[in-house]
C-alpha cells in the first residue's frame, strides 16, 4: 500500500511590515515541487478587499482552497453589510477557519496585512492550524529562518510582552520599508533554492496600492 | 449582536485575539457591532465558535496523516524541516506555573513559542483569562490551548447566564476536562492549569488533553517545569506573604528559563484575590539575569 | 538524539580588509538542559588561525586536540608557522579518514596568511568538503539564521571596527531566535600583528 501523502511543500516566501500609515506585503513569485520548478511567477499575493490583502506560503493547493474560501466570506459580507470587511474582522476570521480543519490542517504560512479604519498598518501571521501572532512585521514561508533575524535586527526594537508594537516606528518610512524587503529577499534568492525569480511589492496606502516587481536570482 | 452585548462577553475573545496586549485590536470593530461578530457568525449564540468536526472521514485521514510529534523534534538540516507535514510548524515548549496560599493563587509563566529549535516568538501571552476570577494557562499546542481557552469562555458566560451565579473553579474546570475527553487520541495537545477564587475560596485544578483533571496547592507544567518545581518546591508555603509570593513566582519562571532551552522570553505574574485577577507584573528573563548580576542593562 | 544538536551552539567567521574576524557564542547543553554558559567553542590554532568548533562537544575537543598536535609535529618539522590553507587540508584529511564513523563537528576556519595577510574563512562538514571563495562561514545549530544574516549584512572591504560590528550583529541576532545557542558571544578579530577579543552580551534565556 503507498502512503498517504496528501500535502506537498511548493516553497516561497512572504512578508510583511505594519508601519504607521501604511502596509508593504511582499511575495517571491517562485513555485517549486521538491527540486523542479513548476513556475517562475506565481507570486502569493491574494488581495481580499481595497485595504486587506492575503499571503502565504506552503501548499499550493491548500492555498488555493483557503483564498477562495476567504473570498467567499468576503463576498457574502459585502452582500449583508453593504461594505467590505474590515481588515481586522478578516484577520479574526482567519482563525476558526483554520482551526476548523485542526484534524485534516491546511499546510498553510499564511499572512493577513492591510489598513485599520484610521489608516494604520496591521499584520498578521498564523501557524497552520490558526495561533495568531500581531506584530510590526511578519513573515512566512522557506527563507523565514534566513530572513527573520535580519528583519528583527533592522526594524525590531527590543520587545517585551507588555509592549508589543504592531506597526513599525515613524521611523520606518514607506521608502525605507521597500529598500528593506528588497535587501531581504535579495538574501533569500541567494541562498534558499525555494526562493526566487521575482519579488512583487505590494504598498498598500489611504491613497491606494502600488505594486511593484523586482528581479531576483533565476537558478 | 444584542445577545452579545447582554452577555457583555470580553470582546477580545469574541474575536479572537491571542495575545493579551491586543485586545484594541479587535475591540474597534466589536464595537462598532456589525463586522468582526457577523464575520464569525456560525454558533448558536452568535460568539463565532464553531467545533472543529472529527467525523468518521476524518478519523481515518487522521490516522494515515503521521503520527503527532508530541515531542519537542530536534531537527537538522534543511531537507527535515521541510518535509510537508504542517504539524512539524505547530508551536510548543512552555514553563507555567501555579500555587495557591494564603493570599489566594499565583499564576506565573514565560513567553517564549518554538518551532522545533527555532524560536518563533518571545513574546506569547501563555495566561488566558476566562473571566474575572478565572486563569487559565497555556502548555502544548498554541492553536489548541487558545481554541479550547474561548470556548471554556463561552461556556463558564453561558453557565453565569442560566444560573445567576458565578463558576467554581472546579466545575469550569471539569467543563473543559470533558470537552477534551470527547477528544482523547485525537492529536489535540493541552497541559493547563484552571486557576481562580469561588465561593469555597482560592482553587487549582491541572488539566490535559487525555482527560485528566488534578486539584492540588503547587502545580507546574511545561518543557521547563522540572527546573520551576525545583525552585517552587524549596521555598513554597501556605503562609507566604503577597510579596515573598510574587518573588517565589517570578523566580520559579526565571530559574527555569535560564535552565530550559525551550522558555524564555518574559515573565508575567498574575495574582488572583477574592476581587478577581490582577497582572503584577511582566519582566524580560534577561533583564533578571543582569540586574541579578549588577551588569546595567541596555535597552 | 541529533549528536550536531545535543550541546548546541554556532559558529561565524567573515573576511574584511586585510583582516578576519570569527565568533562564537558561549551555550554548552545537555538535551534539554542548559549545563553551562561558559563555554566559547573557537580554540587558537595558531598566531593568527582560530578553528571554530560546533557540534557535539565531546568530539570537538577530541579533534582540537588531535589537530593541535598534528600541527605541532607540522610547525616543528616545517620550521615556520602553519597558513590556513594547509590546516584546511590538515583538517579535511582528518576528518576524511575517519569516513565511515566521523566526528559529529561542523568546522569553521578563520586566519590571516602569514606572508600575504590575505584574510581566510572556510567552513566544511563532518567528513572534510568545504568551500574557500565564501566570504563567510557559518555552522552550527543556527546556520540557517547566520547565513540570512551574513548575507544581509556582510559587505566587501570592512575595516576591523566595522568587521567587528557586523559578525556581532550577526551572531547576536541569530541566536535570539535559536533555542540551542547563545547565552553570550566571544568575537576575535584577527589583524596582521594583534588579534583583539571581545566578549558580548546576548539573552541569557
Amino acid at each position: 500500500m503507498g502512503h498517504f501523502d496528501p500535502y506537498d511543500d511548493n516553497g516561497g516566501t512572504v512578508a510583511a511590515i505594519a508601519g504607521q500609515d501604511y502596509v508593504l506585503i511582499a511575495s517571491d513569485s517562485r513555485l517549486s515541487t521538491g527540486s523542479t520548478i513548476l513556475s517562475r511567477f506565481t507570486p502569493k499575493i491574494y488581495p481580499l478587499s481595497k485595504v486587506t490583502v492575503f499571503a502565504c506560503a506552503g501548499f499550493h493547493g491548500d492555498v488555493l482552497t483557503l483564498v477562495k474560501q476567504l473570498e467567499i466570506r468576503m463576498k457574502l459580507y459585502v452582500h449583508e453589510h453593504g461594505e467590505e470587511m474590515s481588515t481586522k474582522a478578516m484577520m479574526a476570521l482567519l482563525l476558526p477557519t483554520l482551526y476548523g480543519r485542526r484534524f485534516f490542517p491546511y499546510y498553510v504560512r499564511p499572512i493577513v496585512a492591510g489598513l485599520d479604519r484610521e489608516g494604520r498598518g496591521l499584520v498578521a501571521s498564523y501557524d497552520p492550524i490558526g495561533t495568531p501572532e500581531f506584530f510590526d512585521y511578519v513573515i512566512q514561508g522557506s527563507a523565514e529562518n534566513l530572513v527573520h533575524p535580519f528583519l528583527n535586527n533592522q526594524i525590531g526594537a527590543k520587545k517585551t510582552l507588555s509592549d508589543v508594537p504592531i506597526q513599525a516606528p515613524p521611523e520606518l518610512t514607506l521608502e525605507k520599508a521597500v529598500k528593506l524587503l528588497k535587501d531581504s529577499f535579495l538574501a533569500a534568492a541567494e541562498r534558499d533554492v525555494y526562493t526566487g525569480d521575482t519579488v512583487t511589492l505590494m504598498a498598500i496606502t489611504a491613497k491606494g496600492t502600488e505594486t511593484t516587481e523586482y528581479q531576483l536570482r533565476r537558478d | 449582536m444584542a445577545l452579545s452585548n447582554i452577555c457583555g462577553a470580553d470582546p477580545a475573545w469574541e474575536c479572537g485575539s491571542f495575545e493579551a496586549p491586543t485586545p484594541e485590536l479587535f475591540g474597534v470593530d466589536y464595537i462598532q457591532g456589525k463586522t468582526a461578530i457577523s464575520a464569525l457568525n456560525c454558533g448558536e449564540y452568535n460568539v463565532g465558535l464553531s467545533l472543529p468536526t472529527l467525523d468518521a472521514h476524518q478519523k481515518i485521514v487522521q490516522s494515515l496523516l503521521e503520527a503527532p510529534s508530541t515531542d519537542l523534534q530536534l531537527q537538522q538540516g534543511a531537507e527535515h524541516t521541510k518535509t510537508a507535514n504542517p504539524r512539524n510548524l505547530f508551536l510548543h515548549g512552555t514553563t507555567t506555573l501555579s500555587f495557591k496560599f494564603q493570599g489566594g493563587v499565583m499564576v506565573a509563566v514565560d513567553s517564549r513559542a518554538s518551532s522545533g529549535q527555532q524560536i518563533s516568538s518571545q513574546t506569547v501571552n501563555k495566561v488566558i483569562p476566562i473571566s474575572k476570577y478565572l486563569l487559565g494557562t497555556m502548555a502544548g499546542g498554541a492553536a489548541d490551548c487558545t481554541y479550547w481557552m474561548r470556548v471554556l469562555n463561552r461556556q463558564c458566560r453561558m453557565y453565569e447566564l442560566r444560573n445567576r451565579e458565578r463558576i467554581t473553579v472546579s466545575a469550569a474546570s471539569k467543563l473543559l476536562s470533558n470537552m477534551l475527553y470527547g477528544y482523547k487520541g485525537s492529536g489535540i495537545s493541552i497541559g493547563s492549569m484552571i486557576a481562580g477564587y469561588d465561593k469555597r475560596g482560592p482553587g487549582l485544578y491541572v488539566i490535559d488533553n487525555d482527560g485528566m483533571r488534578v486539584a492540588g496547592n503547587c502545580f507546574s507544567i511545561g518543557s521547563g517545569s522540572p527546573y520551576a518545581f525545583g525552585v517552587l518546591d524549596t521555598e513554597y508555603r501556605w503562609d507566604l506573604t503577597d510579596k515573598e509570593a510574587y518573588e517565589l513566582a517570578r523566580r520559579a519562571i526565571y530559574h527555569a528559563t535560564m535552565r530550559d532551552p525551550y522558555s524564555g522570553g518574559n515573565v508575567s505574574v498574575y495574582h488572583i484575590k477574592e476581587t478577581g485577577w490582577v497582572k503584577i507584573e511582566t519582566q524580560d528573563v534577561s533583564d533578571l539575569f543582569y540586574k541579578d548580576r549588577g551588569i546595567p542593562v541596555t535597552a | 538524539m541529533n549528536p550536531f544538536s545535543y550541546n548546541g551552539g554556532v559558529c561565524v567567521a567573515m573576511k574584511g580588509d586585510k583582516c578576519v574576524a570569527i565568533a562564537s557564542d558561549h551555550r554548552l547543553g545537555a538535551g534539554r538542559l542548559t549545563v553551562g554558559t561558559d563555554f566559547p567553542k573557537v580554540f587558537e590554532m595558531g598566531p593568527a588561525l582560530y578553528l571554530g568548533l560546533p557540534g557535539l562537544t565531546s568530539d570537538s575537543l577530541t579533534v582540537v586536540n588531535k589537530l593541535k598536535f598534528r600541527v605541532n609535529l607540522y610547525e616543528l618539522s616545517e620550521n615556520r608557522k602553519i597558513k590556513p590553507h594547509s590546516f584546511k587540508a590538515m583538517l579535511e584529511h582528518f576528518l576524511y579518514e575517519k569516513r565511515f564513523g566521523g566526528y559529529f563537528i561542523a568546522p569553521v576556519i578563520a586566519g590571516l596568511d602569514p606572508d600575504t595577510d590575505e584574510p581566510f574563512v572556510t567552513a566544511m562538514d563532518m567528513l572534510g568538503a568545504g568551500e574557500t571563495n565564501e566570504p563567510f562561514a557559518v555552522a552550527g545549530t543556527a546556520e540557517e539564521s547566520l547565513l540570512g544574516l551574513c548575507e544581509a549584512l556582510w559587505e566587501p572591504n570592512l575595516k576591523p571596527d566595522d568587521l567587528f560590528e557586523t559578525i556581532s550583529q550577526v551572531i547576536l541576532n541569530a541566536v535570539d531566535f535559536d533555542c540551542l545557542a547563545g547565552a553570550g558571544a566571544t568575537v576575535h578579530v584577527i589583524e596582521k600583528d594583534k588579534v583583539t577579543t571581545r566578549t558580548i552580551k546576548t539573552r541569557m534565556d
